[in-house]
């Protein structure tokens, strides 16, 4: 069986990744999940500078989901090379880091700078937070999705993801965006923005008012977006949203993702992303393939 | 750095062995895991989740009520105490004996070692006594933990427990038969001393040590009594929670620092915080924020 997974110029071992934000800088789940067994790892999100994130509650349970509004806590990105960044290259297995920026500027001066770091497979743009104010909404825009790939494309060698957002209309014209501006990959979908009212109080569940709703509840939406995108745009597709068993990752992977990312089940089932791996060469073997680049995109 | 080499909680699946009701809406439900109770201390916690269904999804952190010793004193299942109050609990209150559940654990840093002191007052309010009858026969050396064999670390263990109402007092006998003096109040007068905990507490005299575990406001008024007697404090903390593990950011509590104060993790820097280390929102006078 071959379970590598190629994304333009990244390949990896298998195509189970761990969804940033999801799997914290890897550390808390050493000795529990294998980490060989991955196909990679993208840790929390970085910025430029430390980040207190939002006032709790920040998480509330859904209906077969949950909403979140972390606020992007992390220490920076100069604390992300000092401490986390010299254990995740020690891992065996690959590392995607994740950054995002308030502005274009800070986007490609990160991107410079982690770009010069030894231990990196990819770099995946935040394009996508929806729960940072005051900062402007990327993925939102085609141009600006655009020039921010581009000059990120510029100054940083590593292979580049745009993990784009569902909160627009056209998922597929910012996906091309991000082709055309030099990204290696898209990756889809982030968050998508919802909220939660204690209606006794007559106040919003999230310190944050609103938040993003992920788990089981937006796989739907994620398979259609993913589906759409993979069959019009040129670049590979990540797939992301719900995913949490060997039968999720084989549907997105008909749809037309050539890898995914696990996330919000690492928070309920810690080891689900290692035991998914084990069971994906029976699954391949169900639909008569023996490797994973036979089944991506081949819905009738 | 952390080396990878044991693991810092185990992920298993558990059977039922009972779930029994101890007060009103309150249950006890013993859970066959041996691993789990072989490496839990008190004050740490464990993630329960029901098996096989999304809704609800996440598991919910529990507090170690108690061990499990099976005949030749080797330790079986663990106990959790749990208050009916949402989603999960109610179909955790429906759990039968060979049911299953999925933990993991054991999370969170558990109580200090408080060895030494003459007398330690534990304060509890609400469901917050769950976490110390593991304290108790720990602190008394009736029962070790972790590995480590039963040794007496205090002379003197209080609990001191509020409640609304008596019949949701859950466990006075298991603390009484632990060997702590239980000092009880309710909110309503209907038994033990009518008014808060905190209250009852401090017509005492001062312990060598306290440590809480309740709501908001007793916790408050807990720190701001301990800081009047010049007594040490810990505060065991519940924040929402998503995975126990560190991996959301979502229980995060303020906690002082060098320059003011950021948000730090229940799970993995607590549950259990020196109560001089918490800094409180403040807008609300709230440690949570």
């Amino acid at each position: 069986m071959d379970l590598s997974a190629t994304l333009g110029r990244l390949t990896l071992r298998n195509p189970i990744l761990v969804a940033s934000g999801t799997f914290g800088y890897a550390r808390e789940m050493a000795g529990l999940v294998d980490f060989s067994k991955l196909g990679g790892i993208v840790p929390k999100t970085v910025t430029q500078k430390p980040r207190p994130g939002n006032a709790p509650p920040r998480t509330v349970e859904t209906a077969s989901g949950m909403l979140n509004a972390i606020g992007l806590d992390n220490d920076g990105i100069d604390h992300f090379i000092a401490h986390h960044l010299p254990y995740l290259r020690t891992l065996p297995t690959a590392i995607i880091a994740n950054i995002a920026g308030k502005s274009e500027d800070e986007f490609v001066q990160m991107a410079e700078q982690i770009g010069k770091e030894s231990g990196l497979a990819a770099l995946e743009l935040n394009l996508s937070c929806p729960n940072v104010s005051g900062g402007v909404d990327f993925a939102i825009h085609p141009e600006v999705t655009h020039r921010v790939i581009e000059r990120v494309r510029a100054v940083c060698p590593l292979p580049l993801i745009a993990k784009l957002t569902p909160n627009v209309t056209d998922v597929v014209a910012i996906a091309r965006a991000a082709a055309d501006g030099g990204a290696d990959c898209v990756s889809l979908i982030n968050t998508i923005m919802g909220m939660a009212i204690d209606w006794k109080k007559r106040r919003p569940i999230l310190g944050n008012t609103t938040g993003g709703l992920s788990g089981p509840a937006i796989k739907p939406v994620a398979l259609r977006m993913v589906w759409q995108v993979a069959r019009q745009v040129k670049v590979p597709v990540i797939g992301i949203g719900g995913i949490a068993t060997v039968d999720d990752v084989m549907e997105f992977l008909v749809a037309g993702a050539s890898a995914v990312q696990m996330g919000t089940v690492n928070f309920y089932d810690p080891s689900a992303a290692m035991r998914v791996v084990g069971q994906l060469p029976e699954a391949l073997g169900v639909l008569g393939a023996s490797s994973i680049r036979e089944v991506v995109g081949t819905l009738d | 750095m952390e080396l990878a080499t044991a693991p810092r909680f185990l992920q298993v699946t558990s059977r039922v062995a009972e779930n029994v009701l101890l007060a009103r809406n309150t249950f006890r439900i013993r859970l066959h895991a041996p691993e789990l109770a072989a490496r839990i201390r008190p004050g740490q916690f464990l993630m329960v989740r029901l098996a096989g269904t999304s809704d609800p999804l996440l598991g919910r952190p529990f507090a170690l009520y108690d061990t499990v010793l099976d005949a030749q004193d080797r330790p079986i299942a663990l106990d959790v105490v749990y208050l009916v109050v949402g989603k999960m609990t109610t179909r955790l209150a429906t759990l039968r004996p060979d049911d299953r559940v999925e933990l993991w654990g054991p999370l969170g840093n558990g109580f200090p070692d408080l060895s030494g002191r003459e007398h330690v007052a534990l304060v509890a309010g609400g469901i917050g006594q769950t976490p110390f009858l593991a304290h108790v026969r720990e602190l008394l050396g009736k029962r070790g933990y972790g590995g480590d064999p039963a040794r007496r670390r205090v002379q003197r263990v209080s609990l001191y427990y509020g409640v609304r109402t008596a019949d949701l007092a859950a466990g006075v006998e298991d603390f009484e038969r632990a060997g702590a003096a239980v000092h009880v109040a309710s909110d309503d007068g209907s038994v033990g001393f009518h008014g808060f905990v905190t209250q009852l507490l401090g017509r005492h005299e001062p312990p060598a040590h306290l440590v809480g575990c309740g709501p908001e406001p007793m916790l408050r008024a807990l720190a701001n009594l301990a800081g009047t007697w010049k007594v040490p404090c810990h505060l065991s903390l519940e924040t929402p929670m998503a995975c126990g593990v560190g991996i959301c950011f979502s229980c995060v509590t303020r906690v002082r620092t060098d320059d003011g104060w950021d948000y730090r993790r229940v799970c993995v820097e607590g549950p259990v915080f020196d109560a001089a280390n918490l800094a409180r929102d403040d807008r609300t006078g709230m440690h949570h924020g």
